[in-house]
């Protein structure tokens, strides 16, 4: 219970401290979007390619954004010696990570809720409203999966030297299937209801992935960032 | 420093291991290029498969070994623990490469191209980036209790990786030739004498990785050795300064 608080009161802080600062939001929005203009001058004007690649191009936006968001988050929280004092509580290390896990899954969902009509609109693909609660499904716990690999590895990478270049070189290779399963759902709830139960396939690798995770680096994050 | 001759010299069962070791790849070699017959599919092209076959094994033995031994570090907290994991994983690194090196060379005549996104091939491709990011933060860290935590924790998470990439790469889409024996080890159809020729191979690749290992972990105790006298000799320094 204590701790489920802690972990609420981290993520309230990591939450209130970017609302207050928009450094993360900065960094990320516009970043996402320029990735997405970016992509399409490299795919080229073929519309069919266009509307295809949408699902795979807006993942990729935000897997990158994952990145900066919670590298971010660990470098505010590091200077003037923040960290060390988050530590000081006498609560578990999980529930820190939970509470910093939680801020950045709030916002990597929203940023993919903007994200995916831009996308949408830019690669000239649309949504049927049929599947708009599975577009949400599979952006809640694809976020999800992003964040929670996102955030145990920016806690490892926090005070290493170049963590920018290290932390997508150590996390990709880790949500491949994130990456997959996404893109895979996104594409068959693009298609329809016809398409849902495929998507479903799809989300349940997401949640496999979501669950697993959430278990284990709750459990080994202690290890990270204690001296 | 007077004792080094002694404490540094290589066991002599070491020695000898490393020499039956030879022996069995070279019987293996023998057996692989002479004694096998070739595929009736592939022709003397099969015979790649039984370098290929076992270093692939290995290489997915070698991160379980590590993940075990970081996780026997995260335990006790021995360093020797450490070192085991970082042997191991070394040569889960080599034996890694030489699998992706094997599956391209192996997959040019057979499927025409070097790269097929092959769902196990892609698996240790991804096992390789995995590998390299954990030497890459070892070398970064240097407090060698934080290094050998944090490395222990990140070869945890490459060996829970492993599952979900293999679906992940199954799904992706696989070109493999229909494959002959599971990972599971049920469903064999080769013949005898190819099987008896392929575990040969393995067991003399099991032996090198063994014997790498073993080496390279008693080269990282005699440096934890020379690193502990290192520090004390530090520690005193410190101390007599602070006194001072």
């Amino acid at each position: 219970m204590n701790d489920l608080i802690a972990a609420l009161t981290v993520a309230r802080k990591d939450f209130r401290q970017e609302l207050r600062s928009r450094a993360t939001t900065v960094a990320t929005l516009f970043f996402s979007a320029i990735t997405l203009v970016m992509m399409a001058f490299g795919l080229g004007r073929d519309p069919e390619l266009m509307r295809s690649a949408a699902p795979g191009v807006l993942w990729v936006a935000l897997a990158f954004a994952g990145v900066i968001a919670a590298a971010q988050s660990f470098q505010a929280d590091l200077e003037e010696g923040a960290f060390e004092q988050l530590l000081l509580l006498p609560v578990s290390r999980a529930a820190v990570y939970l509470g910093k896990l939680a801020a950045s899954w709030l916002y990597l969902f929203v940023l993919g809720a903007l994200m995916l009509p831009i996308a949408l609109g830019l690669y000239g693909a649309d949504a049927p409203a049929s599947t708009w609660w599975l577009l949400g499904l599979v952006l809640l716990l694809g976020t999800l999966g992003l964040a929670l690999i996102a955030t145990f590895y920016a806690g490892l990478t926090a005070n290493l030297q170049a963590r920018e270049a290290l932390l997508p070189v150590l996390m990709f290779p880790v949500i491949v299937p994130i990456m997959l399963g996404a893109v895979r759902a996104t594409e068959a709830a693009l298609m329809g209801s016809a398409d849902a139960p495929l998507a479903l396939s799809w989300v349940q690798l997401l949640g496999g992935f979501d669950l697993v995770y959430l278990v284990v680096c709750a459990s080994i994050f202690h290890f990270v960032v204690d001296d | 420093m007077s004792d080094t001759s002694g404490r540094t010299r290589r066991p002599r069962w070491l020695t000898v291991f490393g020499l039956v070791t030879l022996a069995v790849v070279g019987v293996g070699l023998y057996a692989a290029l002479i004694v096998s017959p070739p595929d009736v599919n592939q022709g003397d092209l099969i015979r790649v498969m039984y370098a290929h076959v076992p270093v692939a094994w290995i290489g997915f033995a070698a991160v379980a070994a590590s993940a075990f031994w970081g996780m026997l570090y995260l335990w006790r907290g021995r360093a020797p623990d450490d070192v085991r994991a970082q042997a191991t994983a070394e040569a889960a690194l080599l034996f890694s490469v030489l699998t992706v090196i094997g599956g391209m060379t192996y997959s040019k005549p057979t499927l025409n191209t070097y790269w097929t996104w092959d769902a196990k091939l892609t698996l240790t491709a991804l096992m390789v980036a995995l590998v390299v990011g954990y030497f890459i933060v070892r070398a970064l860290i240097e407090d060698p209790q934080r290094r050998a935590r944090v490395s222990a924790v990140i070869m945890l998470v490459v060996l829970v990786s492993l599952p979900f990439n293999y679906l992940a790469a199954e799904w992706f889409r696989t070109l493999h030739p229909a494959k002959s024996i599971n990972l599971d080890g049920s469903g064999v159809t080769m013949a005898p004498v190819m099987v008896r020729v392929l575990l040969i191979n393995v067991l003399g690749g099991a032996m090198v990785f063994f014997y790498f290992i073993s080496e390279r972990i008693r080269i990282g105790r005699l440096a934890l050795a020379d690193d502990k006298t290192f520090d004390s000799v530090r520690g005193v320094a410190r101390e007599v300064v602070s006194v001072r």
